[in-house]
């Protein structure tokens, strides 16, 4: 991984002054917490002060680190999002680029199982967050779109894949799907497995015209 | 219609357009009953006489927007030209075309459509029945006229056309997208899926 993380890793502690790595670690609490209470009590229930509570820490600690709910919300966003761009270097290459894509993708389906409330209240915020707040997500969005991006360049170099292919549209496209099919979740109580189906069939739609002639 | 029905009728519109535009204006969360009754000059119980919350409001009103764009779309249906990719493109525009005109409307109705509970009382987002029969009749149109492959996965393709129809909203709020900027993205979009089941050149 070649990219400035916006929340460092551990073992990139070594260096930081005592100050910034307590800094890093109350952030981290903050996170922990809002996200625990985002995912129990939906965006509306959960309260600054809550939050604070939760993570054993004063409202203005919060304050510190976030500008208000909103912000804080966002954060937690995108540090799902890093943490599926994290999960998805230690997906190998698969047999084909449709294999390879839907084992990064399908990676997502299986971390978010868990905390759908949250990611019903994710998908919403992002539809109303500022501009600001939503620079800083596509920025993060951006590292998993640039790795479908990769698996789809190194399938066209391969010759698997035609030259033709749109590979910036066609990632916007499968991340449009992957998204979309979060609605079967929250409201259709579709599992893992069965958004992962979808999403296979979708991934063959998207590359169906762009097969290499054998 | 007694005057009782009409003014019980002019009250519902009063306060459905009231919600549309305080929605349009300030957006989901924002937006309270009490403002909605404020706005269209009627009590808030009145208001909660005929719906049962924001989200029944916010449904209704898109709801009776999609009579509006049908009327539009059975026109434009009739008179529907050229190659399946094209009669595509064209029923997806009638839709950016209408949307636009209250773009943070929608964009706000999107938004608000995820974090709605199964069981209140709300239209879902799903006037993908209509629009999903209308794009797969066009697709086993063109399977007959032999420009779509006999064995092409319409339901997935649909799916498809869908999910990038509704996220190319974010085009909106994101980079001040209007509707031709948007259709252009959606034209390339089918363009790319439909060489998926183009049928082969005999």
């Amino acid at each position: 991984m070649n990219h400035q993380s916006i929340n460092p890793l551990p073992d990139q502690a070594a260096g930081m002054t005592r100050r910034t790595l307590a800094k890093m670690h109350t952030r981290q609490r903050l996170l922990g917490a809002a996200r625990r209470l985002f995912t129990s009590r939906g965006y509306d229930a959960a309260t600054i002060r809550d939050i604070a509570s939760e993570a054993d820490l004063s409202t203005g600690a919060v304050f510190a680190s976030f500008s208000d709910k909103a912000d804080l919300f966002n954060e937690v966003i995108i540090a799902d999002c890093e943490s599926l761009f994290q999960a998805m270097s230690n997906v190998a290459e698969g047999a084909s680029v449709a294999e390879t894509l839907l084992a990064l993708l399908g990676l997502g389906y299986s971390l978010h199982q868990d905390q759908l409330p949250l990611t019903q209240a994710a998908l919403g915020f992002s539809w109303v967050r500022d501009q600001k707040h939503e620079a800083r997500y596509r920025r993060v969005a951006k590292l998993v779109l640039n790795r479908l991006a990769e698996v789809l360049t190194a399938g066209v170099e391969r010759g698997e894949l035609s030259s033709e292919l749109d590979v910036p549209l066609t990632c916007e496209m499968l991340l449009d799907s992957y998204l979309c099919n979060y609605r079967k979740a929250i409201f259709d109580g579709w599992d893992t497995a069965t958004l992962r189906a979808r999403l296979q069939d979708q991934i063959g739609v998207l590359l169906a015209g762009y097969r290499a002639a054998a | 219609m007694g005057a009782r029905q009409a003014s019980k009728q002019a009250t519902r519109e009063r306060v459905l357009a009231a919600a549309r535009d305080l929605f349009e204006e300030i957006g989901y969360e924002a937006t309270t009953i009490r403002m909605v009754a404020q706005r269209a000059e009627v009590s808030v119980g009145s208001v909660f006489t005929s719906f049962s919350g924001k989200a029944e409001l916010l449904s209704q009103v898109m709801q009776d927007r999609l009579d509006a764009l049908y009327a539009e779309l059975e026109q434009m249906a009739r008179h529907l030209r050229g190659s399946t990719a094209d009669r595509l493109r064209s029923v997806m525009a009638v839709h950016y075309g209408f949307e636009t005109r209250r773009v943070r409307l929608f964009v706000v109705y999107i938004g608000a459509s995820f974090v709605w509970e199964t069981g209140q009382t709300v239209i879902p987002l799903g006037r993908n029945a209509r629009l999903r029969a209308m794009l797969a009749d066009i697709l086993r149109a063109g399977i007959e006229r032999g420009e779509v492959r006999p064995d092409a996965d319409i339901d997935t393709f649909v799916d498809t056309v869908l999910a990038a129809y509704m996220w190319n909203y974010r085009l909106a709020p994101q980079e001040g997208a209007d509707a031709q900027a948007m259709i252009a993205v959606m034209d390339r979009q089918i363009g790319l899926l439909f060489d998926g089941v183009a049928a082969r050149p005999a």
